[in-house]
């Protein structure tokens, strides 16, 4: 798993192309969630505010949950509590199982694919239809999400095209996106009609209401638990939040966040089952406690899930979503996936340029580049660290805390410009892959700065 | 120890220092002409906005908009040109093939074109499952931002949702498409 993410991304580099238009795609929807934040004046007081509330929440969270619990018991919501992913999955294919479901339509949820839900319930003998668009596309070619707001963004048109055509038996070499997405509608439609459970994830939980709170574009979740006598709630723990004057906070910066939109389509509120219907939450665990304890990481739990960091990180949007070995990737997917396993997801924490993109993108104020910085400082005592870089380091630091052994190394350094190109550009120097490297300069700038050869700029423009 | 107290006692070894509930009080965006900043929004996610004008009958409105709308879906008193009422419906499936509902609005928020609409009809798929969906919304029922909105919305029959224009989604290479799951078209009428 070590070395996984610079092949992984060697792979998706291959269709230079695509990876282009991967780059662009990611930042187009940066610069609209740049767009929609310098439109809003109190945007850092928001980020700011969507920080603090997160942060005293988590705090308090054994108070909040049992508020939320209490409320919705209180609605006619039944409230579970899952240790971890084992008991999560067994506890929706008893409540499935006790209805008498063979069919779920399920909308997006992270924490559904972090339990590994669908192939258990599948094995159960359940019918499993992901209804969220991206999502249903993925479900169908048999791949997992490459970003966690815009799922399938690996696959072009013309490969959803094909995929349609095979599955859904639309017409041949057609990919037009809205002739395709006209398809799904009407295929997911007839699923929505004839479905016995409807499965969401939370946004939010409101501890004060006991609202569970879903957002989406598409309508899906809507649909789903419109329709279904039935309706199954995922939520981790760390969606809770106290009141409603608290979403108003992250409402308005969820969605500006996450696509560059005002607000998503649709903000739903379920607070109460569907009359002669029945509503259950599971409040999750699977780790988060874990991670709250841990003074060093626990900001990860305020993460939002809107994806801002991957669209706005340089290595996520040339490397794709398949590069990471955790299955959210980009920074956030980087903390979550080292909170969890370091030792299966060390492999990606290199990959950071410590640009510090994500972080003053981050609608909470995750410190997530501070995160990634102190695991690399972690990395050598968890005999996780590549040993040729553990060299290089050494090598540079018997240089750096020598001045006369620096000073006559770097007077030898011109010697590199001369040396044939095969010694210089090989396998055993990364810097020379796909660039070309700079040469040295002929005498270096202390040397040159002695003998006053450096001139101010000004004087240098007289 | 059942599964919530596990959870809660290891809630309680907290590891990052103390923090008050930050009081959410801030000058949030205002903006002078409400009915303007709606509609400006609304349009810019793919809805639409439309003035009565003083005196015109809604319903000779929403028959100029929605021409081909066969199955009209509303059990508002005033909308005549409405051919089924939702809520003479046994099951909410029934619903599956109105062409267009026409509801009505709470309120409507400036910033995102969004509006606030509770349980007043017997099954809340009427909100999603039509093609095309218009929703009655008062000139003074509009407020400035979301903040403004929460002090406002309430929830009735267990349900309550925020829609800012139609059903949308990119999910194939980030091309927009109006019309996912829900309304492929939303109109609010301003009265």
């Amino acid at each position: 798993m070590k070395d996984n993410y610079p092949k992984a991304a060697a792979r998706f580099l291959r269709d230079a192309e695509r990876a282009k238009w991967h780059d662009d795609t990611l930042w187009m929807v940066r610069q609209k969630r740049d767009a929609n934040a310098r439109s809003i004046p109190e945007w850092e007081q928001l980020r700011h505010l969507a920080s603090q509330i997160k942060t005293h929440t988590l705090l308090r969270l054994d108070h909040y949950l049992e508020q939320f619990a209490d409320s919705a018991a209180a609605n006619g919501i039944t409230v579970h509590w899952a240790a971890d992913a084992v008991e999560h999955n067994r506890l929706v294919l008893e409540i499935l199982q006790s209805a008498g479901v063979k069919k779920l339509v399920k909308s997006k949820s992270m924490l559904a694919e972090e339990c590994h839900l669908n192939p258990y319930l599948q094995a159960a003998g359940i019918e499993v239809v992901e209804s969220d668009l991206g999502e249903r596309i993925l479900q169908l070619a048999g791949q997992p999400p490459s970003h966690i707001v815009m799922p399938a963004i690996h696959l072009t048109r013309q490969a959803v095209g094909k995929l349609f055509e095979e599955k859904l038996h639309t017409d041949p070499g057609n990919s037009d996106p809205t002739y395709l997405t006209r398809a799904a509608r009407r295929h997911l439609r007839q699923h929505f009609l004839t479905a016995d459970a409807a499965m969401t994830g939370a946004n939010f939980c409101v501890a004060d209401s006991g609202d569970v709170v879903v957002c989406t574009n598409e309508g899906n979740a809507d649909m789903g638990v419109a329709l279904a006598p039935l309706h199954v709630v995922s939520a981790g723990i760390e969606k809770v939040i106290p009141d409603a004057g608290a979403l108003a906070v992250y409402t308005r910066l969820l969605a500006r966040s996450a696509t560059g939109q005002p607000v998503t389509a649709y903000t739903t509120h379920h607070r109460a089952p569907r009359p002669g219907c029945q509503m259950h939450v599971i409040l999750v665990d699977n780790g988060r406690t874990d991670t709250l304890a841990n003074p060093e990481h626990a900001q990860t739990l305020k993460c939002l899930r809107c994806g801002a960091c991957m669209n706005t990180c340089p290595a996520y949007r040339h490397a794709g979503g398949y590069a990471y070995s955790y299955l959210i990737p980009g920074p956030i997917g980087m903390q979550l996936g080292m909170s969890r396993d370091p030792r299966a997801h060390a492999g990606d924490i290199p990959a950071c340029s410590l640009c510090y993109s994500c972080n003053d993108a981050c609608p909470a104020k995750v410190d997530l580049a501070d995160q990634t910085y102190r695991w690399r400082q972690q990395l050598d005592s968890m005999h996780l660290a590549s040993a040729p870089k553990k060299l290089i380091s050494r090598v540079l630091r018997l240089l750096f805390t020598s001045p006369k052994l620096y000073e006559n190394v770097l007077r030898l350094a011109p010697l590199v410009n001369r040396l044939p190109r095969f010694l210089v550009y090989n396998r055993l120097n990364a810097w020379g892959r796909d660039r070309e490297m700079p040469p040295f300069a002929g005498e270096s700038f202390t040397r040159a700065w002695k003998r006053g050869k450096v001139k101010a700029s000004r004087e240098k423009s007289k | 120890m059942t599964h919530k107290d596990e959870i809660l006692a290891r809630l309680r070894r907290r590891a990052i220092p103390d923090c008050p509930m930050p009081d959410v009080c801030l000058e949030a965006i205002t903006y002078p002409d409400k009915v303007k900043q709606f509609t400006e929004t609304l349009r810019l996610v793919g809805g639409d906005a439309v003035e009565l004008t003083p005196g015109d009958d809604p319903n000779r409105l929403l028959r100029e908009l929605y021409p081909d709308a066969r199955v009209i879906a509303s059990n508002l008193p005033g909308v005549t040109i409405a051919t089924v009422n939702p809520d003479d419906l046994a099951d909410p499936r029934d619903l599956d093939g109105v062409h267009l509902a026409v509801v009505a609005g709470d309120f409507g928020v400036a910033e995102n074109g969004a509006v606030w609409i509770t349980h007043n009809t017997k099954e809340r798929a009427l909100y999603f499952i039509p093609d095309y969906l218009a929703i009655l919304l008062h000139r003074a029922d509009i407020v400035n931002n979301m903040h403004e909105a929460y002090g406002r919305a309430r929830v009735s029959a267990g349900f309550g949702v925020f829609i800012s224009g139609p059903s949308k989604t990119a999910d194939i290479e980030q091309s927009l498409v109006i019309g996912a799951h829900g309304a492929k078209g939303l109109t609010v009428i301003i009265l």
